[in-house]
Order: C-alpha cells, then sequence, then structure tokens
C-alpha cells in the first residue's frame, strides 16, 4: 500500500486530495474521509501523509515485497522548516531522524518581475535572468565559431 | 391520525377529538384574524409560543416524553450494536492494550484527569478542526442541536402545557434550529469535503449524507411546521410539517448504526486516547523538531 | 449532456508544472513582463512530477565558481555515458546555466550541505552536489506560483492543438478538469510541453500493488511525447529506453552510496564482478568500453551477466561504510529525501543499513529526457552554440513552430536531472518570450470544428462505459469496453516480451519488434474502446493513449536502429554489436496523423567539443 487512512483520525478535511500527484487520494461516499482508491499507482511519496492536519494517513509498505509490522512515520513541520522521521522495525528496533527542509521563510522567494526590467540587449543575449552575476563567475561560457564546426 | 391545528397561544386544552380539531382551525384562524398583530408580531408570535402545547391537544404529553426517550435510547442501542456487530468496540479494547505496553511512562491521577478535561475544552471548541470554516459551521451545528434537543426536551418534559412556558425556552428551540441550518446548510451546499475536494455536486447524496441530511431536513421542518403554527392560517401544511418533523427526526436517532452520528461520542474517545499515547510515550509519530537534541 | 466549455487565452501556454514547467515560468515572467502566462498541470504543482517527494542531491551542478568542472567537460562525460551519442549544443547549453539555477535555488531556501573544509558545496561525485531536498518541489512551485499570471491545477491537458490556417504552427491545447469535467480549451502564442517522460510503458518486476512502485513516478505517463507526436514534430533518440540499477523492489537510489559513501556491489560470493567482465564488454562496444566512468549502461550489463550466470543476489556492500552516525544519517537521509519506500523496505524486512548489505537490481525500463538517457522531441539549439542544421531560430523549439520543450520532453539532452530541467525550462520560457515578441500578424487560430470534435473524443470513454455497462451484472469484465487498468497491462506485456523489457533480460530483435507492432496494433485499435468510470479512469485512459503513442515511437525506433549501442539499457539480438560506421547518428521519427504514416530517418552527430 501505499496509503491508508486511519479511521479514527481523519476529519474530511479534504488535504489529501488536493496534495496527491496521482489522484488517488478520494471522499469515500459512507464515513466522508478519505482513502486511498488505487494503490497500485501509489508511489508512497508520502504527499498527503506530510499534508495531513491530523497526522491520520500513513503508509504500509506494498505487499508484493513489504512484510507486516513496520512504521515509517513522519511529523513534517515547515514553519520550522524541518522534518522528523520515526522508522519502528517489524522486529521492533527503532530509529529516529530530522532534517532541514529550508532555509528561508515560506512565501519568500522574490518574484520575477520584481527585478529591474532586463534590456533588449539583454534579450537578444544567450544569458538568462539574473546572469551573469547569479553564474558567480565573469560571463557566460560559450564556444568559439571555430569548435561549433568540428565534426 | 387526529393532530392538532394552529391552538389559541393562551388557550386550555380542550377536549379531543376531530370536532375539536376543527373547531381549533376555526378558532385559530379567527385568532389570527383578530389579532391586530403585523408579520413581524406575528413571528414573534412564533418565538414565544411552545409548538408541543398543541400537540398536548391530540397526544398526551406521556406519549411525547416518551419517544424522546425513546430516542435516546435508539442513541446509545445503536451506538452500542454498531460496535458490537462491527467488532469496534473489540478494535479499541485491544488497541488500548497495545498502547499501554508500548507506554514509556504511566501517567498520574492528575495528569490523567487533566487530558480528560483537554479533550472536552477541544470538543466543546471543536478545536480538531483547526482554524477556518469547517470549525465554526461544526460549531453551529453542534451548539444550535444542543439548544434544540435540551429546549426540546425542557418544554416536553417540564412545560408540556403552554401557559407555563418560559418565554425563551421556544425562543431557544428555533435559534438552535436556525444555528443547525446556517451552519448545516453552508456545510451541506459548500463545505462538504466530497463537494469541495472530490467534484461532486452538492445535490449528490450518499450514506455519509444521512446524518447531516436527516438533521437539516428535521431542522428545517421543525421551523417550518412551528411557523405554520403561529404565523400561517395553514393547518394543512402545519400538520404536514409536522409529520415530516416526526419522520426525520425519528430517522436521525434511529438510522445511527449506518450513519455518522455515533462520531460525537467516538471522536473525543479517540481524541483522549491520542492524548494519553502522546503523553505516556506510546505515540507512533515522531516527536516535534524543537525535542531533538543537536539535530542539524 | 451540456458540458462547459471554458477558453482560456494567453502569450505563453506551460504544460506541466514539474520541474521544467516551473523553470519555464520563471523565467518567461522575467523577461515577459507583460505577458499573460498560464500553466497547466494536470495535479497540484505543489508535489507534481518527478520530484514529489523530493530530492536527496542535485545531480548536475558544475560549480565554475570554484573551478570544479566547465561545461564542455560535461558534455564529454555526457557524450560518454550515452556511448558517443548526445546533442553536445544542448547539454553544453544547460551545463553553462545550471550553476546559476542552483545559487538562486540556494537563496529561495532550498539547504544545500556544505563540505566542512572547504565551505563548497558538499560533492556528491564529480557533477553531483548533497541537499536536503525533502521540500524541493513545494520551494520551487512557490517561484512558479510567483510567475505564472494563471496557474490551472487538476486540469489533464490530452492534444495539442495546430493553426488552423498556417502549417506546422502550435495554437494551444485542450484538455479536461478532473475535478468537476469542464472542457478546457487552451489558445497561446507559444506553447511549452514540459510534461512528464514515460514510467509504465513495461512491465514493471512488482505487478501487485507494488506497481506503484516504479523507479520514475507512476504519474509521468509519457504525456511529453503523446502530445508531440501527432502534431508531426520530430522526435529523436526514442529507442534510448533506460534501465537503472538501484536497490531492489523501493528502487532507492544509489548515487550517494557509490559516490559519497564510497560503498562497492558484488555478486552472492562477495567478488566485485565489474572488473571481471571488462574484456566481454569490449568486444562488444570496442573503444567504448575504456571510458571513465564507466557508462551506465555497460555497468547495467555488468551486473546483468553476472545475474544471468546464476551470481545473484547482488549486494551493496551497506555495512562497511556507515562507521559513524554521520554517515547512517546521510545513508538514511538519502532515502527519506528522495524515495521513502526504501526505507519501508528496510524497516519491513528487518534490514539495518549498518549491519547488512542490501540487495541491487536493474529496473524495467523507462522512456525519458532527463536522465542518462535522452529521448524527446528534436529541437533547435542556442544560436551561439548549435552548428547550423541543430538550430532554426529560437532555442528548445521543436519543429512546429511556436511548440517548445523542456525537460524530459526534449531529446539528446541528457543527464539534466532536477536542476538541469529547470535550467532548459528558463531556456525555452526566454526563447518563447522572443518568439511571442517576435510574432507578426494575428495570432494563432484554433480549428474550431477540431475542438469540437475532440471534446467528443476526450469525454467518449465516460460514454463508453455508460452505456456498455448495462450489458454486465457487475464487476470488470466486459465484451465492449476496456478499462484503462486492462489496457495499460497489456500494453506492459507486450512491451515486456517483445520489445525488450526484464523479462527477456532487455533483449530484443526484428521478428520480436515486428509482433510488438502487430499487437500494438490491436491494442491501438482497441483504444477507441476504452470505458471509463469516472474523472479519475478518465485521466487513466488519456494517459495510456499518452503511453501507447510513445510505445509505438519506442517500438519503431528500436527496430530502425540495427545495432546494440546501449549494452544493459537494450539488445539487439540480431545486431548484438556496436556498428559506428553506420549507426553513430540520432534517429528520428515524424508521424503523419493524416495518413497514420511514420517516417524513420537518420540526423547527424556533430561533436562540437
Amino acid at each position: 500500500m501505499p496509503t491508508y487512512t486511519d479511521m479514527t483520525r481523519c476529519d474530511g478535511c479534504g488535504e489529501c486530495v488536493d496534495i496527491c500527484p496521482s489522484d488517488i487520494m478520494h471522499i469515500d461516499p459512507v464515513y466522508r474521509r478519505s482513502y486511498n482508491i488505487e494503490p497500485n499507482f501509489c508511489w508512497e511519496c508520502y504527499s498527503c501523509v506530510k499534508a495531513c492536519p491530523q497526522h491520520a494517513i500513513d503508509v504500509r509498505g506494498y505487499a508484493d515485497f513489504a512484510p507486516l509490522g513496520h512504521k515509517v512515520r513522519v511529523l513534517r513541520e515547515p514553519e520550522k522548516g524541518a522534518i522528523s522521521w520515526k522508522i519502528r522495525y517489524r522486529d521492533g528496533r527503532v530509529k529516529e531522524f530530522a532534517f532541514p527542509i529550508r532555509t528561508t521563510p515560506w512565501g519568500s522567494i522574490k518574484p520575477p518581475s520584481d527585478y529591474a526590467v532586463p534590456d533588449a540587449a539583454a534579450l537578444n543575449s544567450p544569458m538568462l535572468a539574473h546572469e551573469p552575476e547569479a553564474l558567480k563567475i565573469a560571463a557566460l561560457p560559450t564556444l568559439s565559431p571555430r569548435d561549433k564546426e568540428k565534426v | 391520525m387526529a393532530l392538532y391545528l394552529a391552538s389559541l397561544p393562551s388557550g386550555t386544552p380542550e377536549n379531543h377529538g376531530a370536532a375539536t380539531v376543527f373547531r381549533g382551525a376555526v378558532s385559530a384562524s379567527k385568532a389570527f384574524h383578530c389579532s391586530n398583530g403585523t408579520l413581524a408580531g406575528m413571528e414573534v408570535e412564533m418565538f414565544h409560543t411552545n409548538p408541543f402545547t398543541p400537540v398536548t391537544d391530540v397526544i398526551p404529553a406521556l406519549v411525547m416524553q416518551v419517544y424522546i426517550v425513546l430516542m435516546i435510547l435508539a442513541v446509545a442501542i445503536g451506538t452500542l450494536f454498531d460496535t458490537w456487530h462491527k467488532g469496534s468496540a473489540e478494535f479499541f479494547a485491544r488497541w488500548r492494550k497495545k498502547a499501554r505496553a508500548a507506554a514509556q511512562r504511566r501517567l498520574s491521577g492528575r495528569e490523567t484527569a487533566s487530558l480528560v478535561v483537554d479533550t472536552i475544552a477541544e470538543a466543546a471548541t471543536s478545536g480538531e478542526f483547526g482554524k477556518g470554516r469547517r470549525r465554526t459551521s461544526h460549531l453551529l451545528m453542534m451548539y444550535g442541536f444542543l439548544l434544540h434537543v435540551i429546549a426540546t426536551a425542557v418544554m416536553v418534559f417540564a412545560h408540556p402545557t403552554a401557559a407555563r412556558t418560559p418565554v425563551i425556552l421556544p425562543l431557544l428551540w428555533d435559534l438552535g434550529a436556525l444555528m443547525i441550518l446556517a451552519g448545516g446548510l453552508w456545510f451541506f451546499f459548500f463545505l462538504r469535503v466530497n463537494v469541495a475536494y472530490d467534484g461532486d455536486s452538492p445535490f449528490r447524496l450518499c450514506r455519509a449524507d444521512l446524518f447531516v441530511g436527516s438533521l437539516l431536513a428535521s431542522a428545517a421542518f421543525a421551523l417550518a411546521w412551528h411557523f405554520m403554527q403561529t404565523v400561517s392560517d395553514n393547518p394543512t401544511a402545519a400538520l404536514v410539517f409536522f409529520t415530516l418533523y416526526v419522520f426525520f427526526t425519528t430517522l436521525l436517532f434511529v438510522s445511527v448504526p449506518w450513519s455518522k452520528f455515533a462520531h460525537m461520542f467516538y471522536k473525543p474517545a479517540v481524541a483522549f486516547q491520542r492524548k494519553v499515547e502522546e503523553a505516556s510515550g506510546a505515540s507512533d509519530l515522531p516527536r516535534p523538531a524543537a525535542d531533538h537534541h543537536g539535530r542539524r | 449532456m451540456a458540458r462547459r466549455t471554458k477558453f482560456v487565452d494567453s502569450d505563453i501556454l506551460i504544460i506541466g508544472g514539474g520541474f521544467g514547467g516551473c523553470g519555464a515560468a520563471y523565467e518567461s515572467r522575467y523577461w515577459g513582463r507583460g505577458l499573460k502566462i498560464v500553466l497547466v498541470e494536470k495535479a497540484n504543482i505543489e508535489r507534481s512530477g518527478a520530484v514529489a517527494q523530493g530530492l536527496s542531491a542535485i545531480n548536475c551542478y558544475m560549480g565554475m565558481q570554484w573551478g570544479e568542472n566547465q561545461p564542455d567537460d560535461f558534455v564529454r562525460y555526457t557524450r560518454g555515458d550515452l556511448m558517443g551519442l548526445v546533442r553536445e549544443d544542448l547539454v553544453f547549453d544547460v551545463a553553462r546555466h545550471v550553476d546559476s539555477t542552483v545559487h538562486k535555488f540556494e537563496e529561495w531556501g532550498l539547504p544545500i550541505i556544505k563540505n566542512p573544509q572547504t565551505g563548497r558545496y558538499l560533492r556528491e561525485g564529480k557533477w553531483q552536489i548533497m541537499i536536503h531536498g525533502e521540500s524541493y518541489k513545494p520551494i520551487i512551485a512557490e517561484a512558479a506560483r510567483k510567475s505564472a499570471t494563471e496557474v490551472y491545477n487538476r486540469v489533464m491537458v490530452t492534444h495539442l492543438l495546430l493553426d488552423r490556417v498556417r502549417p506546422n504552427q502550435v495554437a494551444g491545447a485542450v484538455g479536461f478538469s478532473v475535478r468537476d469535467g469542464s472542457y478546457y480549451v487552451f489558445r497561446a502564442k507559444a506553447v511549452i510541453v514540459a510534461a512528464g517522460g514515460g514510467s509504465h510503458l513495461y512491465r514493471p518486476r512488482s505487478v501487485g500493488e507494488g506497481m506503484g512502485r516504479t523507479w520514475y513516478a507512476p504519474w509521468s505517463t509519457a504525456s511529453a511525447y503523446g502530445l508531440l507526436i501527432p502534431t508531426g514534430a520530430l522526435m529523436t533518440q526514442m529507442e534510448n529506453r533506460i534501465v537503472l540499477a538501484r536497490f531492489k523492489d523501493g528502487y532507492g537510489p544509489v548515487g550517494a552510496w557509490f559516490l559519497l559513501l564510497k560503498s562497492h556491489a558484488t555478486n552472492a560470493y562477495g567478488e566485485k564482478y565489474e572488473e571481471s567482465r571488462f574484456e566481454e564488454i569490449k568486444a562488444r562496444v570496442g573503444k567504448y568500453a575504456d571510458i571513465k566512468p564507466m557508462p551506465t549502461c555497460l555497468r547495467n550489463h555488468a551486473m546483468l551477466e553476472e545475474m544471468k550466470a546464476g551470481n545473484g543476489p547482488i549486494y551493496m556492500h551497506t555495512q562497511h561504510v556507515l562507521d559513524t552516525k554521520e554517515k547512517e544519517e546521510v545513508g538514511w537521509e538519502d532515502f527519506l529525501d528522495m524515495t521513502v519506500s526504501q526505507a519501508v523496505v528496510w524497516a519491513a524486512q528487518n534490514i539495518d543499513p549498518k549491519e547488512q548489505p542490501s540487495e541491487l537490481i536493474t529496473s524495467e525500463p523507462y522512456v525519458m529526457g532527463s536522465h542518462a538517457t535522452c529521448s524527446g522531441a528534436w529541437a533547435s539549439g542556442p544560436e551561439d552554440l548549435a552548428p547550423a542544421d541543430y538550430q532554426w531560430g529560437y532555442n528548445r523549439m521543436t519543429t512546429v513552430a511556436g511548440l517548445f520543450g523542456a525537460g524530459d520532453t526534449i531529446g539528446g539532452s541528457a543527464h539534466k536531472f532536477s536542476a538541469g530541467s529547470f535550467t532548459e525550462g528558463r531556456l525555452a520560457g526566454k526563447a518563447a518570450v522572443k518568439y511571442v515578441l517576435d510574432l507578426k500578424g494575428a495570432p494563432p487560430q484554433v480549428d474550431e470544428a477540431q475542438v469540437a470534435a475532440l471534446k467528443e473524443m476526450i469525454f467518449r470513454p465516460l460514454e463508453n462505459y455508460r452505456v456498455g455497462r448495462n450489458e454486465i451484472v457487475a464487476g470488470t469484465v466486459s465484451p465492449s469496453y476496456l478499462t484503462p487498468l486492462q489496457g495499460l497491462q497489456r500494453l506492459e506485456k507486450l512491451m515486456d516480451e517483445y520489445v525488450g523489457g526484464y523479462s527477456t533480460f532487455y533483449v530484443t530483435s526484428e521478428p520480436l519488434l515486428n509482433r510488438a507492432m502487430e499487437l500494438l496494433g490491436m491494442l491501438k485499435e482497441d483504444m477507441e474502446y476504452l470505458g471509463a468510470e469516472d474523472l479519475h479512469q478518465l485521466q487513466r485512459a488519456w494517459e495510456l493513449h499518452h503511453r501507447v503513442l510513445t510505445a509505438e515511437a519506442v517500438t519503431r525506433h528500436t527496430l530502425f536502429r540495427r545495432e546494440t549501442r546501449w549494452p544493459g539499457y537494450y539488445y539487439r539480438a540480431d545486431h548484438p554489436q556496436l556498428d559506428d560506421a553506420e549507426w553513430h547518428v540520432f534517429t528520428a521519427s515524424q508521424y503523419d496523423a493524416q495518413t497514420g504514416e511514420w517516417r524513420m530517418s537518420k540526423l547527424p552527430v556533430h561533436h562540437i567539443v
């Protein structure tokens, strides 16, 4: 599996339906809570697991090759820029890890239209936005005309 | 089936029987004709009128009281039957056992009590929804329902006759129904997750709608019945709406084993269990990031 | 049933909100301040595409600021890895710009791991740097949302539209909302296709729930090719399908293990097999066996030979390299940042990498353009780099005017990975702005009759199901319609058995390929009878259409190239040698939608570096 939704935690908010890249988290018509409609198209990407405000979604590894009894649970805290994992082995061993996910506040990216409007010369050059400064070298590399004809 | 009609607001119960019914209709319409109130006045009339009093002209108060007790029993039995039949009680018992075994520490009585209080506070404020429209609409529905149900019980048990009904009660009864409708219709047409996120038409009904659907219908017909009783001079309409009110109210309470009704018990129970797990170290979730020592 | 049609007009339409599409959005906004730029994505750009889970490394970064690598070094590297055949102008172009992309990513908030001694980005390998990349996609999506005029999530584009009167010019696209079933007609002056490459063309190794665990995302449904092929755009190298050697079942990445942690792989008996197979490889591919590092396909080949000889399982000896807590964290983060499933496999099978090795396996084949492979559209290169026959005016424009591509879409442009695909999106975005500004005369016009006909065609599977369903009591077996999954599994089986899937150890031949064409022919006919129960199944149906189109291209290209250029990716049993004399070329195909004919040709490989 792929993902499954915990009956007791899900309150039918729809975040998982909204985020799933595979379009497989949908709403059950009996309980109006989410469930995975197509486990064989689930990549175990954990997008829904991370997005669920109630931590209601978890993964049970694909039955084809993952024996039961394991847990890989995640807590993503975007406001802290951090993600934490708690892994429980089938034999009971536990491992925990935490990693950073972002160094800047969410929403802080400067839109491209906030930069000065580029001139016609720049438009016609091979340089992309913010170059050559963003390359952190003096000039954009190119090839001499002689190289172009080499075959 | 003998039913009643709009009664004189301050009338005393008269003899039962069909004749009474018609006589009541005539006197009711006379009352309206006599009244020099405006429509607004008639609506105020509505909020001051115990809707159940006229019913006791035709049905003994005891019958209504027994009905209420039966409905409460239906919820209790329905919930218990559901958990036994589905095995969810057994599931919950096993889960608790596993959590206790996984606990890293025992909680003191005081800690446990504090978690109970937290759970009740969270339920009372619908805090499990976080921020947003779903929380607001749920609060409206939840408190509207409580208000309406309690007002019903008080009026039926303590004030089956109008003469002694404090005017606040019918007002709260109507207010509760209005709150249910406000929160519920908003939820039904705009917030239901299958409509808002899954592309369903709001008019598409499924089993999950049994609870909120019968709740909305019950509240809507309660108000329609009350309105017809006091404001309009259409006794047939009032009769029809009363029938529908009783039908949907009964459906609401009797369908507990098949509807989402019982979530009002399950959710707080589970919320408490989760709080206990988190406090006792049995939770399988990772600790929040700040708790880790020396991580990058 | 009356179905709403929504018209969306724009200057630039970007199809696909992955790394290529987000790069295109950012750059086209920078250069085209007043333009209307629309991004359309079948899922939600916040987590769509191949980088949904995140990544643990950026595999294309030169480090020119520290003199670590130069673009021409990168060209030599990719040329070697693809056994001589890459579009060197496109590769140089990506390599010279990718550093600025990566520096912007860091500025935006992507945590790039630093080398504590040097302060530079921590190198995994010569071209790769390590990142804490769990939120790589959400960060990039934020940049895209701040760039595009409008972002349409949950709208699947099924067909491109060509201009009503001007031949070979793009005019827009059509598709449908996966949520409410509205028909969308996009009209645009320029279109950038940055849709996904192809997973699930071949039968995957796991076929139950495990079918979902393909190495490349299951939602990479070959739309990059399925959208382009019907327009008559010239396609190249479609035979260059890639096979990956990865951790078994979970398909977790091996790069950090080999390159950073310096682990190694052996057969079941502890023997390092790559060296022992060298002579045999040299006999097949001649001088290409001397390329360092050993090309990806040849490393696969060595592993395959080992497995065929019965010396498996093949093991990655993780237990020899996790001697510190820090290294253990690196090993786990490598998976948790981008392939959580491999961590799940470890937990499920009680494998602690500190204590025991893990199995490696070769995957089923994939068709894509952004990895150690370069299938895709034949595109115009940059003006200052590309030889005359590699450019026709606008960088990354296909042979259809106004139709651009980026990421998996573009052929010959190998080893881009995430940062390179975003960079290629930027290149296409800037070029599309120039194209739009240059556009004279009336904007492109869509063909109204075609739009109406497509509307009926696109939603027909819903109708097929609705009506056909009346014939049976219940269940999935119907004599009159095919569900998308049934069609997909037929495709996967025929590709696996006849066009060199894993079950044949990637071996095919002309007789096998001809049989594949017969079976594909019948599958194509059956596609008329796809039945979709709901909008989700309708999405699956059109994903299958794109896969089938691509599969036919793959089969035809595989027939056309009469040599075995990439042993370890696939083998022509009837032409087992590498043949530079005849086949040091790109293969090309062009499909004619009117006649249904395919025209195959060869295109020259120019070595400019």
